[in-house]
């Protein structure tokens, strides 16, 4: 007889050890990689930021394809404060996410009021106009010669100068955002946002404000875009508007339903899975040929992600035995 | 601004406009009975135009017997697209959504090494100027306004006049309804897909030989596609037309004053505006 029944939740001792494992495996890069793992990894988990922070929105059951707007302004903000004034990293980071939020904020306001399809649209259309903004407004971004000389991240005075000092800067920052954001959703806000996705106006009948909510779930999500942004602009140091265009947007969205967005994990994997797969063609055609292959196939024959991928193999196993002449006892 | 360049820039929005009716005329037809918005809109139109510069150009074949392969080939695909991925998806409207983006960033990445790295052009197919009241207009894009326009009235007749029109009407009213009456939505749904696609195709076809050829020259006219069919209300053709004509004359005046960009941007201003006052836009319906 099998032993385990396909679906059934680890136990709570498991995760944890699974999570340290992880965590100690991360630490171990820099002194056991090269610099290319390292650079690699680091935006690898800005990815994770990314698609962690658009759950909110997409638990809302908004199709929020704008992300990499909100990204882009964080990243401008910080960049901007930190170069022409001199700001920490600490504090521009901050301000970068700060904006991101209030722009979304103020963007929320009259998009959140339409549903589905319409909203999405407003959200493409969002991100042309912050990279437009960003190509024309010369004299603040350099526009299409893109802003160089972005300062080198620091944290409470320390510049951190090296690509490793960084990389532990960013896995803080990713453990840090990813514990708040699984708080946030394990928490009664993030099953008031459930309950908005599954049936917004049941919700609104139980006495849950709807408006304010969804508002909240996107603010969140574009603060930690933003704060994605900034710590994107500090490492890699150059900002060229393209950057954050629609397929950057796209791709965000791709990491959540190709991971799969019934549970949290789902964000993480499919981040880590498409960016560190994607990596041999990083930069040419062939990178958005395979995120497209990967989401279509993902639509098509694994509706639920990547992480229902196991519970599939599991059952069909467990199916194969039960449909097997004589059990074999292998199970 | 002289009266002049007004009149020009007037007659200028009108062909864009047009282009930009045909781009939503389609799009607003889908919505109506599938609810969905066909993002790969741009990637059409983008085929549209390389479909010219490869039968047209390449093959010296006539200039409208490449239109209509181009409106044929991707009104096909258009078929096999609803085949292949909004049937097997069974009408689920997020997951259809994503696939669709996923279709269009594919088809866009795919042109790179497809149609090569450089920008491709297409000579003009009508030379010349012709006087309208008082200014010159080059005939290439005069020509656009009549024959969107056929299309336009042939889409309308279509839909009213046609018993697979009725069935198109009837599955935007009512799916359930339309089904149990005999309609097999599943090829009345094929067939808006279809029709979508070659409009798109249509509009990258009559585009071509004015702008430059790219795997990524869709994206401004989805979103102006967008756009208006947000303007003129989700589902509703003639809000299409009129928020086709509306942008058409806004970006061509407002850019002809003050450049592309802010034309762009002045758009989109209005459309948060429209959307806080009336978020079904000036000719749509309450869901």
């Amino acid at each position: 007889m099998p032993s385990k029944t396909p679906g059934q939740a680890p136990g709570k001792a498991i995760i944890a050890i699974v999570i340290a494992v992880l965590v100690l495996l991360a630490l171990l890069v820099p002194p056991l990689g090269g610099d290319y793992y390292v650079h690699l990894l680091a935006l690898v988990f800005t990815n994770v930021i990314l698609a962690a922070s658009l759950r909110p929105s997409l638990t809302c059951g908004q199709l929020n394809i704008g992300h990499s707007g909100f990204m882009s302004i964080g990243a401008y903000t910080s960049a901007l404060l930190a170069k022409h004034f001199g700001l920490p990293f600490e504090l521009s980071l901050l301000s970068g996410a700060i904006v991101a939020a209030l722009v979304g904020v103020v963007i929320g306001y009259p998009a959140l009021r339409l549903r589905g399809v319409y909203f999405a649209m407003v959200t493409v259309a969002f991100v042309e106009v912050i990279r437009l903004i960003a190509q024309i407004w010369v004299p603040l971004t350099r526009g299409m010669s893109g802003l160089s000389g972005v300062p080198k991240p620091n944290l409470l005075g320390i510049t951190l100068t090296t690509k490793a000092s960084q990389y532990y800067l960013a896995l803080g920052l990713m453990l840090l955002i990813l514990a708040i954001l699984y708080k946030l959703e394990r928490s009664r806000l993030g099953l008031i946002w459930r309950s908005i996705g599954m049936a917004d106006p049941l919700a609104q009948s139980l006495g849950v404000n709807i408006a304010a909510h969804k508002l909240l779930a996107f603010m969140i999500g574009c603060f930690f875009a933003g704060v994605a942004g900034a710590f994107y602009a500090h490492f890699i140091r150059f900002l060229f508007p393209p950057e954050f265009g629609f397929l950057m947007a796209t791709n965000i969205l791709v990491y959540n339903y190709v991971g799969g967005r019934g549970h949290f994990v789902g964000a993480i994997v499919g981040a880590m899975f498409l960016s560190l797969l994607s990596e041999p063609f990083r930069g040419s055609a062939y990178e958005t040929i395979f995120f497209s292959i990967a989401m279509l196939l993902t639509i098509l024959f694994l509706p639920g992600g990547l992480i229902t991928l196991p519970g599939k193999l599991a059952g069909l196993r467990s199916w194969r035995a039960a449909s097997a002449p004589s059990p074999s006892p292998a199970g | 601004m002289t009266a002049s360049l007004l009149v020009q820039s007037a007659v200028i929005g009108l062909s864009i406009g047009s282009i930009y009716i045909l781009m939503a005329l389609g799009l607003t037809l889908m919505f109506g009975m599938m609810h969905i918005i066909n993002f790969a809109h741009g990637a059409v139109y983008m085929l549209g135009a390389y479909v010219i510069y490869y039968v047209f150009f390449q093959s010296g074949a006539p200039y409208f017997v490449s239109f209509v392969v181009a409106m044929v080939l991707l009104g096909v695909f258009g078929y096999l697209v609803e085949r292949s991925i909004y049937r097997p998806v069974k009408g689920g409207i997020e997951p259809t959504l994503v696939a669709l983006l996923a279709l269009t960033t594919f088809l866009q990445a795919a042109g790179y090494p497809v149609f090569g790295q450089l920008d491709k052009h297409v000579p003009p197919v009508f030379e010349g100027t012709k006087n309208v009241l008082g200014v010159m207009v080059s005939v290439e894009r005069l020509v656009i306004i009549p024959i969107a326009a056929a299309l336009v009235v042939g889409l309308y007749l279509f839909i009213n006049k046609t018993k697979m029109g009725a069935a198109m009407r009837a599955i935007e009213q009512d799916k359930e309804a339309a089904a149990l009456q005999g309609v097999n939505v599943h090829v009345v749904n094929g067939l808006a897909f279809a029709i979508g696609f070659a409009l798109a195709a249509a509009s990258g076809a009559l585009m071509a030989p004015i702008f430059k050829l790219d795997p990524m020259m869709g994206e401004q006219p989805l979103l102006k596609a967008f756009i208006i069919i947000i303007l003129g209300g989700l589902g509703s053709i003639p809000g299409a037309i009129v928020g086709g004509l509306m942008l058409g004359l806004i970006d061509s005046i407002v850019a002809t004053a003050l450049g592309a960009e802010p034309a762009f941007l002045l758009s989109f201003v209005f459309i948060i505006l429209v959307l806080l006052f009336k978020p079904t836009g000036l000719f749509g319906y309450a869901q």
